[in-house]
């Protein structure tokens, strides 16, 4: 495996958040503080400085649009290919923290509110409130010609599922702590929470089961599946962890761990390959094949730790973010 | 990894002056880089400041127990805030006034990146003069707020008389020994008084006031005087303008009347002094041995002495019978000598006329005084030399922690541990502990230093917990 360092670039502040355009043409990164830059792909250009959000952005997603969220309570719709803002958003006076897309329905998160919005940012459904601030958001994953299932919704105390068309609560799953990230398996199978207690929850929605794993040395903030369903990266802690989510699912089974050298601080794989790059404290980014017996790949050492990893939708491409803000572009062969 | 950012939490009522004292703050750190995470009803005015509002949203880890509840709001506020380039320099955390500070302080302490990244420097707390007296009366937040305090800006002193101020210094006194109180008209107070004063680790253990750390007493201040045989006066009150005494009776004015109004408790015991002891000097065996029986005599039954009736040395507790805080009482002298006279309450001055003659006390001494509180929320501090067992001390505090956990609001303490040249500084909320070992001890001596803030504390129960861990 071999990994070519395509382009590099500046921010104004920390990189807060990545998103690829759909086509895999530009490459949106967000500043901590504010400004949102909007690069070629192919060669690094900057295309456009889209203002953000005062006094800082806090995340990005890009489908039917670029959409951004911010402190200022809103979320921002754009026409980045032309550097224009379309739409505003006002969700409230909490910060916008949670965002994601499922086709043309934007979901995101205002404090304790969840809000679908469409992409002209008019909302189309305010849920009520939550129990306590929404802290992660998660679309279970569904083939491209259906419309969303379900959407969950993740809160000190609890998950709970929203049905997008009844537009009801369909499922409560209490838990009793902090969740800091939820991921879906891409088959749908497995609802997965990263939390605070420091664990890793894990619900089989169809069968009405639950599994737990604790003992992280750490919040487990990071979760990424591998595209198959089987493999799930968890980090909280010194290592990244891989579990195995095949049959009866990780509990009780030994993950792989894939070692650093200092906290790791992001986590992804691939689109639709069996890649994962993990990230860490020190700068290091590393690559695992996590199913092989010598399951690390390549090494990137960073000046400053990556704040973000996003892969193109080709797999071609790792964006990485870092926390001094800069944006590097590494072509995978 | 770099120095933990400090952390300031601003407390009080609404309309004690918070705010004012924010907005000092950042007008005068202006270079700094500052956050300020306020209340949702905050009101900063200052431009070009990182301003953000936190809702005070509870994190209840244990079935609502306040004491493992953490702020929702700052971990998340805070986490965000660590995501720039620049590091801040401090943030400055302001709470509602009705706000209990415990889940601030226990964010500190439960969360592992919080503790890493954040150190939380002081808990200031701004106190309304004019009205505290009543949020006192009224409600367990604000006597909280000053128990968890280690800075208390007694603010708007200038509308209140100076008896007032002292009345309510001292019952502030009562509740919180250990934070440093600062009397200001409008949260006028040098900025270095309230930030980066490392309040939360007791490194201001010698800034203590010393008579905190001594015993408690029942009796509040003793005078020595030489007495000829004979029928004297005691004189309490003011003497009329004019006659005034001067500065030869007993007259301190910092503490407040704590037992029943227009009584005085007395006791007159016989002393030995060594001759050309100083008015302040440290006690003698004499005195202390004097202080032991006046300390029984003071914890038995009273005699009540109407106006103008004698009162007699010996080990008998008196209590004089004042009206309008003023009475004149004869005092039998059986052989001359030194007497040592013990009173409940500085309030009262007190006089001594031989011959009409006020005589001045050749030692003297204002004590610890044991408050009946009327609130139930006090302070107690230990101070002793020596080292102590590990496990046995690990064991105390465990055991202290689970049954009085919620009870204790704070403790913080620096220990000498046998085995270790190094002090081991702890500090606590609640349930939730932290103890590290500092610096060496070097030539310091090695003393131990504990102090607790909370209801219903039982002074000697800690103490005597606290000497079984001392190594043997």
């Amino acid at each position: 495996m071999e990994l070519t360092k395509h382009w590099a670039a500046r921010l104004e502040d920390y990189a807060i958040d990545l998103a690829w355009s759909p086509d895999g043409s530009l490459l949106a990164a967000a500043s901590a503080s504010g400004p949102i830059s909007i690069f070629a792909a192919g060669d690094g250009a900057k295309l456009h400085d889209l203002p953000g959000h005062e006094p800082g952005t806090n995340a990005l997603a890009w489908q039917a649009c670029l959409a951004s969220a911010g402190q200022d309570g809103s979320v921002k719709l754009w026409d980045a290919g032309a550097g224009q803002h379309t739409a505003t958003a006002r969700l409230g006076t909490a910060w916008v923290e949670q965002l994601a897309w499922d086709g043309p329905l934007l979901a995101a998160a205002c404090g304790r509110s969840l809000k679908l919005l469409n992409p002209d940012g008019t909302v189309r459904h305010s849920l009520d409130d939550a129990p306590k601030t929404i802290a992660a958001i998660a679309w279970k994953p569904h083939l491209g010609s259906e419309a969303p299932e379900s959407l969950a919704f993740a809160y000190f105390g609890g998950v709970r599922l929203l049905d997008p068309a009844a537009l009801a609560v369909t499922r409560e799953y209490p838990y009793a702590n902090g969740i800091q990230a939820l991921a879906w398996s891409p088959d749908g199978r497995w609802l997965v929470s990263g939390n605070q207690d420091p664990s890793v929850h894990l619900w089989l929605p169809a069968r009405d089961e639950e599994l737990h794993m604790s003992g992280f040395e750490g919040k487990v903030r990071y979760l990424s599946f591998d595209p198959t369903g089987r493999w799930l990266a968890t980090g909280g802690g010194q290592d990244a962890s891989v579990w195995d989510c095949s049959g009866a699912g990780p509990e009780g089974r030994e993950p792989a761990m894939l070692a650093h050298d200092a906290p790791v601080c992001a986590l992804a794989f691939q689109r639709s390959h069996g890649v994962l790059a993990s990230a860490s404290k020190d700068g290091a980014v590393h690559l695992w094949s996590p199913e092989r017996s010598q399951p690390m790949r390549a090494t990137i050492r960073l000046p400053a730790p990556a704040a973000r990893l996003a892969w193109s939708g080709d797999d071609r491409m790792l964006a990485i973010g870092t926390e001094q803000g800069s944006v590097f572009l590494l072509r995978v062969q | 990894m770099p120095d933990p950012i400090p952390v300031t939490v601003l407390t009080g009522f609404l309309g004690a002056g918070k705010t004012t004292l924010l907005n000092r703050i950042l007008s005068e750190q202006h270079g700094r880089r500052l956050a300020v995470i306020e209340n949702e009803f905050g009101e900063v005015g200052v431009d070009n400041q990182l301003v953000i509002s936190g809702d005070e949203e509870l994190f209840e880890m244990n079935n609502g127990c306040i004491c493992c509840s953490v702020r929702g709001d700052l971990i998340r506020i805070l986490g965000r805030l660590l995501k720039r380039r620049d590091r801040l320099d401090g943030v400055l955390i302001e709470t509602t006034g009705l706000a209990n500070p415990a889940p601030v302080a226990q964010t500190f302490f439960t969360d592992d990146e919080m503790r890493a990244a954040y150190r939380l420097d002081a808990i200031v707390t701004v106190v309304d003069a004019l009205h505290v007296a009543r949020h006192l009366d009224d409600g367990d937040e604000s006597v909280k707020q000053i128990a968890f305090a280690d800075v208390i800006l007694l603010n708007k002193t200038d509308l209140v008389s100076p008896a007032e101020l002292r009345a309510l210094e001292s019952r502030i006194r009562g509740i919180n020994s250990v934070a440093r109180l600062l009397p200001t008209r409008s949260c006028d107070v040098p900025l270095d008084k309230v930030l980066g004063v490392g309040g939360f680790n007791l490194d201001r253990a010698a800034e203590l006031d010393p008579k905190f750390l001594e015993p408690e007493q029942p009796f509040e201040w003793a005078g020595a005087y030489l007495l000829p045989a004979g029928i004297h006066e005691i004189v309490i009150g003011h003497e009329e303008d004019g006659e005034h005494g001067g500065h030869e009776g007993h007259e301190h004015h910092h503490h407040h009347h704590h037992g029943a109004e227009d009584v005085l408790d007395l006791a007159v015991l016989p002393v030995s002094l060594p001759p050309g002891l100083g008015g302040s000097d440290p006690a003698t065996p004499g005195i202390a041995a004097a202080e032991v029986l006046a300390a029984r005599s003071f914890s038995a039954a009273e005699a009540v002495v109407a106006e103008g009736g004698t009162v007699v040395p010996g080990t008998q507790l008196h209590r004089l019978s004042l009206r309008d805080a003023h009475g004149r009482f004869l005092l039998g002298i059986p052989a001359p000598g030194h007497y040592l006279v013990f009173e409940d309450c500085g309030e009262f001055p007190l006089h001594i006329q031989v011959n009409g003659q006020t005589l001045r006390p050749a030692w003297q001494r204002d004590y610890h005084f044991a408050h009946e509180h009327n609130d139930d929320v006090g302070s107690v501090g230990i101070r002793q030399a020596g080292d102590l067992d590990g496990t046995r001390l690990n064991d105390w505090i465990s055991s202290l922690l689970r049954t009085k956990g919620g009870d204790i609001y704070r403790m913080k303490g620096v220990l000498s541990v046998r085995g270790s040249d190094k002090r081991l500084v702890f500090q606590g909320v609640h349930m939730l502990f932290d103890a590290k070992f500092d610096r060496p001890w070097g030539s310091e001596s090695r003393t131990n230093t504990l102090v607790f803030i909370g209801k219903n504390l039982d002074r000697e129960a800690l103490m005597s917990a606290f000497q079984g861990c001392l190594a043997s």
